[in-house]
């Protein structure tokens, strides 16, 4: 046959350094794919041409173009299958030997249906390239924000009382003091202290416990508090004289103020 | 569903509840939330699929492995793809041939691509794998119990498909000698 070019679309040789020495890239990545290339290379028809033909292209290639490792053998097996389907050929007559148990016969439609069936799909997978992102149908993406389903089951009632519980025997946090506490002094509070010196004897001047508040506002509600008995009719007060001694005395019938 | 909605609302219904669901619901969940047999949550959702491609409209009904989702037709897509600013990185011819046959001959095995291409295809199954192109949906009864692979519904939606029988037909040669090839050899190089 003919050499003709072999190299595929897109196959390159790069020269590398001062020697010439080239290093191919590769550009079959199969032995189908090489098949079918020198095969539709020269324009044959896949479907009845004698693949024993494409023998010596195939070799030849094979020998100018080393194929990497892992795809070695591939490469290698179709090489023996051709090179038997040209053995029989040029020896037609000769009765073929039998075959070991258990091997495959390398039948060259076996051989045929292979490079069809890898030309169906390689030409399926030429159009899916085509199609390939072109028209892309898009779906709604979750939101990221949603959260991930959980299966809710009821809570038993026993354990929302439970926990109920528990929330309510925490005691309330005790607010913190402030800094500056101001000193309260209530009428009720001075009341109790007028009752607690009328208790001894019965009557008290009022000045002597007035004597005792440690500030103004105690001795003016200490004050109030005397007026606020009065008004109850619960002591009775005296003064003589304007900025005269007060006496308070427990009303009569008030037994122990 | 309330009780004044018909019958004639499913489609109406289930055309919504795609549109609201943010992942592919199966026949089953939708089934229940119709209230319907399995079948007829089927009919009607194929029903709705015909009507949304007769119609040309903006979205399509897709199915897969039993399950459905809505998505925006292949006829917008490339516009879409403008708004949405996505870019897939292309994917190899040895990769797309892989594809193919897993594609067209699903379920199969590593063992399946690699007699149809010849080569070793560990790789390139792995990388469509890492795309979520192609998805182990189960193991073969066979020796060895080797992973079968199918495509999956990032596949569909990246080819603009609406389902595995939406692919385009290999030629007539390979139709029949396939169906040759499974009758001779079912099954045959499965080595994994």
């Amino acid at each position: 046959m003919q050499p003709i070019p072999v190299e595929p679309d897109g196959a390159v040789s790069v020269p590398v350094g001062d020697q010439g020495f080239t290093l191919a890239l590769p550009a079959f990545e199969g032995p189908l794919q090489l098949l079918l290339h020198l095969i539709e290379s020269r324009q044959l028809d896949v479907l009845s041409v004698p693949l024993a033909e494409v023998a010596d292209a195939y070799v030849e290639h094979l020998s100018r173009h080393p194929v990497d490792a892992a795809n070695l053998s591939e490469f290698v097996s179709i090489a023996a299958q051709l090179i038997f389907l040209k053995s029989k050929r040029l020896l037609p007559s000769e009765p073929m030997p039998p075959l070991p148990e258990g091997a495959d016969e390398p039948d060259e439609e076996e051989l045929r249906r292979r490079i069809l069936e890898y030309r169906a799909l390689r030409d399926a997978a030429k159009v899916l390239g085509e199609m390939d992102g072109m028209a892309p149908a898009m779906r709604r993406e979750p939101r990221e924000a949603d959260l991930p389903e959980i299966a809710s089951e009821p809570m038993p009632a026993a354990v929302m009382v439970a926990a109920l519980e528990a929330l309510a025997a925490i005691p309330e946090p005790v607010a913190p003091p402030p800094a500056v506490v101001p000193r309260e002094i209530t009428i009720g509070q001075q009341i109790a202290v007028l009752r607690q010196a009328l208790s001894a004897g019965g009557r008290v001047l009022l000045q002597t416990i007035l004597a005792r508040c440690r500030s103004r506002t105690e001795a003016a509600v200490t004050f109030l508090a005397a007026l606020e008995l009065v008004r109850r009719r619960q002591v009775t007060a005296e003064q003589h004289d304007i900025f005269g001694p007060i006496v308070i005395e427990a009303s009569a019938g008030e037994a122990r103020p | 569903m309330t009780e004044q909605e018909g019958p004639l609302d499913l489609g109406a219904f289930y055309e919504a509840l795609l549109f609201i669901a943010e992942r592919p619901l199966t026949t089953a969940e939708l089934a229940e939330l119709g209230a319907l047999p399995r079948l007829q949550a089927e009919a009607e959702l194929s029903a709705l699929a015909e009507r949304l491609e007769e119609d040309e409209r903006g979205l399509r009904v897709q199915h897969h492995d039993g399950a459905w989702q809505l998505v925006t037709a292949p006829a917008v897509g490339a516009r879409l793809a403008t708004y949405a600013a996505r870019e897939e990185a292309r994917l190899s011819p040895a990769a797309l041939e892989a594809l193919a046959v897993v594609a067209y001959r699903q379920p199969c095995t590593r063992g399946d691509v690699e007699r149809v291409r010849g080569v070793d295809s560990d790789y390139v199954i792995r990388s469509l794998m890492h795309r979520r192109l192609v998805v182990e949906v189960g193991r073969r009864d066979t020796p060895g119990r080797p992973v079968l692979f199918g495509t999956t519904f990032t596949f569909l939606e990246r080819f603009g498909l609406t389902s595995i029988d939406d692919l385009p037909p290999l030629s007539s040669d390979a139709a029949q000698l396939t169906a040759l090839t499974e009758s001779v050899e079912p099954a045959a190089a499965d080595g994994e």
